[in-house]
């Protein structure tokens, strides 16, 4: 009852008044911009879930290496292998138990995979295996079959992002995590803390870590300023501006991409002269180490780098503020409304600066003949402009910033490129035909038709105007030993933190 | 009861009964008090910079030049207009203050002028009119008070436009239970005394009673009021700014300068002082106003700055 | 009395009912929360999905009444985003905000009225402009500005107190020094104009002129006169600080009913949104009819 938890929460709350902070030995404290709102398994795609629930207290079956070029890594799963086009085979580790006690085996995952996919909860790594056609069976304990309608040529990749539960664990979202990683949900006094805390019957070598501490700060400062005062171990995410400690700070690519997503069947942008005018009109190495932090790269594609078949060939639009102004010109003698009043929809605190960096832009677009304006929203403005069905009475370019860690470019391409995706701004049959093929395609081909792709989104089509591959910051502090990688800003395992 | 007869038998003396100073004895008051001047003398400024900043320093202030990124203050080296240094982008902070005024003055002056004559209306028809008028007024205020303004700031600005006007709307709306609260409070203290119910004996108008007899008692405390809600003002557009549903850029406020300015608390620490220094010194020039009129307006004290005025220094 | 008491109570709940009523329709203005629960990559029908399950494709008229009819049997609701009840979200939230607020009210209220009576006393002396100055300053300053200068000052660099968070009593330091501030300025401003005009009214003289030499019957006399609007504005700023406060908790993450506020409007989690506003609400019409009993006491002739 409601009257009597509020009770306990006020004696809760004046016993905290004298309590002092404890600190366990061989514990770290982490410091988070946010709290989680859930703590369930399946919802571990989210940033901040991820980082404290996955492979810390849920795993998957696979897992990838993003410390190496080990590709995709054994974890629950000890081998695959793909068994006709449309099937594939988990062999699963034997001996492993959830932190309930209960054995792990194959209908555990195909118990996680369905539960996904109830309608009883939010689940939402349910996206990855949309419209697969996914069926699941478990073969004997340690053996399942995963069969989709079409080919899948990542599967191993996409067991990467199921976290598996134990086949008792209800439908709808649990808030005590049952998981067979390293560590245990122990404690979580809502808006304060959440405590882990090691198991003794994990499978897996046993980590140097005891209990992983989790905080929640919304303000960049204050977290920098925990780790320098020694009141938590590691920030992983604070502002370049913080940064200022290499002892303590390290820079990470965080896989964001910021672009300018151009809605190409609005004037004046249906006209590529203009699209192309935008992208020259961007000075984008003047933002690196100014306004945006060092290591900041200018970007060709919405997916960084390291990304498969990512396009090293394709090159960075120059800055040419003249030739801007003549394509302008020359798309107005035709009659394109190149005067039209083009709105900027960004949004606050989307990564660090964004209002410079957006201001930034707007001014050098108006000194190249645009006539642009410069609106900031909050999140759920935000997302109005940036999905289906969008705002169309008038010229608009949404800045937004993208996530893709996950090594495959199949992650994003539907959703911004497709004609069908939520976020696409274009409609190209060229473009949905290399989507679906690649997403079929195995090895060599795979990268090719990627790459293939990315240059026509950026030299023929020019979709949008892609605009840098973020860094992100971490601050580890004195005590502990942490370096972060491209995935930190979806998981943070404690296994991966030395004691020193 | 004693002390009502204390105040009864003296209360004859109603604020009305003096005429008006004229315009040349308050300049003449003004001058008696040195604060008061100087504050005077700032806030003219101020409302020199609101009206005629857009227009002269327009264009400086809103010229990019990464290279002046962040630059120190107090030095003529990038020229006069970077003394004060420049912001994140460059931009002069010495004509991005004077240019900001207007925002700042408009939505400061817009709202608690809103907020103030609402307020002060309701609160006048909820303290002097029947129990049942006073109770819906007096409701009403509780609904507004209780309604939180973040909400109220999210739901307009979606809404509507984030404007400056809306926002303007937003911040008086939230800010009218104070002024109808403490008018009442005062009304019902005011109706009581003698002066008042003469009036009402001698047959004059609940309107003329209202607002020659009962007003000019509470208007000092409601000046008070005021001045400080200036600051409040615009302290709480900067903090909806801080949160990220106020006023944004291209759009510029004392306050939004201050937010954007505080991740550089520690690098560039000008960013954020020069502006909320602006903030402080208006507030304070108001407040130093406001006390002197205060004197000024009141009848029983006005002595204090006729008769040689000095002494009060 | 009593009966006043419970008139009051009557229409207080007549505006809460009519508070919720427009929180309600309002808040739906804003946006849909299926977009913002789910991420950007998620499917048409995932969206559609989570619409469904909420009850968030009703048309909003059903949605208020299946609404009200939860309420009645004292069910708030789930929260969209944390799927458990609303309402323990926001109480667990508010006791740390109705602690945090009555610690801060009483320290503002003592210091404020003791040195704005001392400060109306000395008129024009060096203590006045002092005291004035300094709480002014304190009251045109952005608090998120001295939250940040005091972690800096005061955790980083003297490491004197924990920068932020809870668990010990050292925890609360910094968030209440930064409340304290402006309400502080704000009630030490309207105590001192107050105390002026009650000070210069005709009975203060009289009190004077029939010879009352005795400072302290002068000083009880005028402060009990003086006390109507400060009683207000100590009101209207409690009133603030129960409504959350929004920048402090969240640059201290001080898991208050402000900080869960602002999220969850960003968030249009509108369940928690509608708790909170009752809860808060609820208290704020508490203490408004604690201020009123406050008037009656001061000054006997408001009692109807």
């Amino acid at each position: 009852m409601s009257y009597s938890k509020f009770l306990a929460g006020a004696l809760l709350a004046s016993t905290a008044l004298v309590g002092a902070a404890q600190a366990q030995e061989g514990g770290v404290t982490v410091v988070l911009s946010e709290e989680l709102d859930l703590i369930d398994p399946c919802m571990a795609t989210r940033s901040n879930i991820g980082r404290v629930v996955l492979q810390n207290i849920s795993e998957t079956l696979t897992e990838l290496d993003v410390r190496g070029d080990g590709g995709v890594m054994p974890r629950l799963a000890t081998d695959w292998e793909q068994t006709d086009d449309t099937t594939w085979r988990f062999n699963l580790r034997e001996g492993v138990t959830f932190s309930d006690g209960s054995a792990f085996d194959a209908g555990d995952v195909v118990h996680s995979f369905e539960r996904t996919q109830s309608d009883e909860n939010s689940c939402e790594i349910s996206r990855y295996y949309e419209g697969m056609g996914v069926t699941m069976t478990a073969v004997d304990d340690s053996t399942l079959e995963v069969s989709t309608d079409d080919p899948q040529p990542i599967m191993p990749l996409l067991m990467s992002l199921l976290t598996v539960v134990p086949s008792e664990t209800g439908m709808e979202f649990t808030r005590e995590p049952v998981g067979t990683g390293p560590y245990v949900l122990s404690e979580w006094n809502p808006g304060q803390n959440i405590l882990l805390e090691r198991r003794d019957d994990y499978w897996g070598e046993m980590p140097e870590v005891t209990s992983g501490n989790y905080v929640f700060r919304s303000d960049a400062a204050v977290r920098a300023a925990m780790v320098e005062t020694g009141e938590a171990d590691i920030a992983p995410s604070i502002s370049a501006l913080e940064a200022t400690d290499p002892d303590m700070d390290k820079s990470y690519p965080n896989s964001e991409t910021v672009y300018l997503r151009i809605d190409h069947s609005v004037a004046p942008f249906d006209d590529k002269r203009v699209r192309e005018a935008l992208n020259l009109a961007i000075d984008r190495e003047a933002f690196v180490g100014t306004i945006l932090a060092d290591g900041t790269e200018p970007a060709t594609a919405i997916v960084p780098p390291t990304t498969i078949g990512w396009n090293s060939e394709v090159e960075q639009w120059p800055y040419d503020p003249e030739r801007a102004q003549e394509l302008l010109d020359e798309a107005g003698a035709d009659g394109v409304p190149v005067d039209a009043e083009v709105t900027l929809v960004g949004r606050t605190g989307n990564f660090p600066n964004a209002t410079e960096t957006y201001e930034a832009i707007v001014g050098m677009l108006n000194e190249a003949g645009f006539n642009m304006q410069l609106q900031m929203v909050e999140v759920a403005e935000h997302e109005q402009y940036y999905s289906k069905p969008y705002v169309q009475d008038r010229p608009i370019l949404v800045g937004a910033q993208h996530d893709n860690s996950r090594g495959d470019p199949v992650f994003s391409m539907f959703f911004k490129y497709d004609s069908e995706g939520r976020q696409s701004g274009i409609s190209d049959e060229r473009v949905d035909d290399l989507i679906d093929q690649a997403s079929a395609a195995t090895g060599d081909e795979r990268k090719a038709l990627w790459s293939e792709l990315f240059a026509y989104l950026h030299d023929e089509v020019i979709s949008d105007a892609l605009l840098f591959h973020m860094v992100g910051f971490a601050r580890v502090g004195e005590n502990v030993e942490y370096e972060p990688t491209i995935a930190t800003n979806s998981q943070l395992q404690l296994a991966e933190i030395g004691l020193k | 009861m004693g002390q009502n007869d204390m105040s009864d038998t003296t209360a004859t003396e109603a604020p009305a009964a003096k005429p008006a100073p004229s315009k040349s004895s308050l300049l003449s008051m003004l001058f008696a008090d040195q604060f008061a001047t100087v504050a005077a003398c700032f806030v003219i400024l101020v409302i020199l910079c609101a009206i005629f900043g857009p227009l002269l320093l327009g264009e400086a202030a809103s010229d990019q030049n990464l290279r002046a990124r962040n630059a120190p203050p107090f030095t003529l080296d990038r020229g006069w207009l970077y003394i004060l240094g420049g912001d994140a982008l460059g931009r002069p902070l010495l004509p991005r203050i004077v240019v900001a005024a207007q925002n700042t003055i408009m939505i400061a002056a817009g709202a608690v002028a809103g907020s103030f004559i609402i307020g002060a209306v309701l609160g006048l028809t909820a303290g002097y009119s029947r129990k049942l008028v006073s109770e819906v007024i007096m409701r009403l205020a509780d609904v507004i008070m209780s309604f939180p303004s973040l909400l109220l700031a999210v739901i307009v600005l979606y809404v509507l436009e984030p404007s400056v006007l809306n926002l303007v709307l937003v911040l008086a709306i939230t800010r009218i239970p104070i002024y109808l609260r403490t008018t009442r409070a005062e009304v019902l203290e005011v109706r009581e005394r003698m002066f008042v119910q003469a009036a009402q004996v001698m047959g004059a108008s609940t309107f003329r009673i209202v607002f020659r007899h009962i007003l000019p008692v509470i208007l000092p405390t409601l000046l008070t009021i005021a001045t400080l809600d200036f600051a409040f003002v615009m302290l709480a557009e900067s903090a909806l700014s801080f949160l990220g549903i106020g006023i944004q850029p291209p759009e510029i406020t004392w306050g939004l300068m201050v937010s954007q300015g505080r991740q550089y608390l520690t690098s560039a620490w000008w960013l954020a002082f020069w502006p909320g220094l602006a903030i402080i010194l208006t507030t304070m020039s108001l407040n130093l106003l406001s006390g002197w009129m205060r004197v000024a307006l009141d009848p029983t004290q006005r002595w204090r700055l006729e008769t040689g005025g000095k002494k009060n220094g | 009395m009593q009966k006043a008491i419970g008139k009051r109570a009557i229409s207080s709940f007549i505006s809460l009912f009519l508070l919720v009523i427009l929180v309600f329709f309002l808040s739906r203005l804003t946006g849909d929360p299926a977009a913002l629960f789910l991420p950007v990559d998620a499917s048409e029908e995932m969206l559609e999905a989570f619409r469904e399950r909420h009850g968030l494709n009703d048309p909003v008229i059903v949605q208020f009444f299946s609404y009200l009819g939860d309420l009645v049997r004292g069910d708030f609701g789930d929260s969209l985003r944390k799927a458990r009840p609303a309402l323990d979200v926001v109480l667990e939230a508010f006791v740390w905000t109705l602690q945090l607020a009555l610690i801060t009210m009483a320290l503002v209220t003592v210091a404020a009225v003791t040195l704005g009576s001392i400060a109306a006393f000395k008129v024009g002396t060096a203590f006045d402009r002092f005291t004035s100055m300094l709480s002014l300053i304190g009251a045109s300053a952005p608090d998120f500005w001295i939250a940040i200068v005091a972690i800096v000052l005061f955790s980083v660099n003297l490491g004197w107190v924990p920068t932020s968070g809870t668990g010990s009593v050292w925890h609360w330091i910094l968030p209440i020094c930064v409340l304290f501030i402006r309400p502080f300025g704000l009630i030490l401003q309207v105590v001192r104009g107050s105390m002026l005009s009650a000070l210069g009214s005709a009975y203060v003289k009289t009190a004077r002129a029939k010879g009352v030499k005795n400072r302290p019957i002068i000083f009880v006399h005028t402060l009990r006169n003086a006390m109507l609007p400060v009683v207000t504005v100590i009101g209207d700023q409690a009133a603030a600080l129960l409504n959350g406060a929004v920048v402090v908790e969240t640059i201290f993450g001080f898991p208050g009913v402000g900080k869960l506020m602002i999220d969850s409007i960003l968030q249009r989690d509108f369940n928690v949104i509608l708790a909170a506003i009752m809860v808060t609400a609820l208290a704020i019409f508490i203490m408004n009819i604690l201020i009123d009993l406050a008037y009656a006491l001061l000054d006997p002739r408001i009692r109807a």
